[in-house]
């Protein structure tokens, strides 16, 4: 006989859940959750080794949101020249204030 | 009545082995619903349903949203699959849990076959903001579904 088991923690949640108020996550909060995905250290590792993992996934995080601002830079100068071109020059001016 | 904890779908177990979910990225279509606590789901639950669902706000619109199937690989003698996280933004919404349903169950269209009840556990609010669900760890110890 064999027997597989497709079960979940009845009690404990499953998923995650993040939300915000009026506003979108910020590169800061995102970066700490992309590195959460890529790079995971047991609590078990060896103290010399985890403490350089945690500190080397301190580093990432800073390099994924620095390049996140700059993505949102990029993308709102695309979004302020296509609001510029359709005849909205003072909406582009806005965006480009954010 | 309300959320009682999570559940892995009886009905999702029969169409497991009846070979009626391909969870391979690109093939069968998963969604994810929200609903406020009046709702009352458990493992006897076989489809999604609109009653007690959280209202159309922002990008969350009835029936919930599409999830990107992570194809289904191994670790040791376990099996897992995985979905990325999903974002509704500029929603304003109060959900206390979920439905995740196959909307190609069999190579169908349009099903509502469910496979989990998800129980957050407590209120998530988000006020004209970005509503997001983080599925855990794609292992063979925390995958959220797993076959061992």
């Amino acid at each position: 006989m064999f027997e597989f088991k497709v079960e979940v923690d009845k009690t404990n949640p499953i998923v995650g859940v993040k939300t915000t108020e009026n506003r979108g996550f910020t590169p800061e909060e995102l970066a700490e959750q992309c590195v959460a995905k890529v790079i995971s250290v047991s609590d078990s590792t060896h103290p010399g080794i985890r403490d350089q993992a945690r500190a080397f996934s301190k580093h990432i995080e800073k390099v994924v949101a620095y390049y996140m601002r700059q993505a949102i830079r990029s993308d709102r100068t695309t979004v302020y020249n296509t609001l510029k071109d359709a005849g909205h020059p003072d909406l582009a001016e806005l965006i480009r204030r954010l | 009545m309300a959320f009682t904890g999570n559940f892995m779908c009886t009905s999702f177990k029969v169409e497991l082995l009846k070979g009626q979910h391909d969870f391979t990225n690109g093939q069968d279509a998963f969604k994810i619903a929200l609903y406020d606590n009046n709702a009352s789901f458990t493992a006897a639950t076989t489809d999604y349903t609109a009653t007690d669902e959280v209202a159309a706000s922002g990008s969350y619109s009835a029936g919930g949203g599409t999830l990107t199937n992570v194809t289904p690989t191994s670790s040791s003698t376990t099996a897992f699959t995985d979905f990325d996280d999903i974002t509704f933004t500029s929603a304003t919404i109060t959900a206390r849990g979920a439905l995740i349903y196959n909307t190609q169950t069999g190579g169908g269209s349009g099903t509502t076959d469910t496979v989990v009840v998800l129980d957050f556990g407590s209120d998530k609010s988000s006020t004209s903001g970005d509503f997001q669900i983080v599925f855990p760890t794609a292992d063979a110890s925390n995958a959220i579904i797993r076959i061992a």
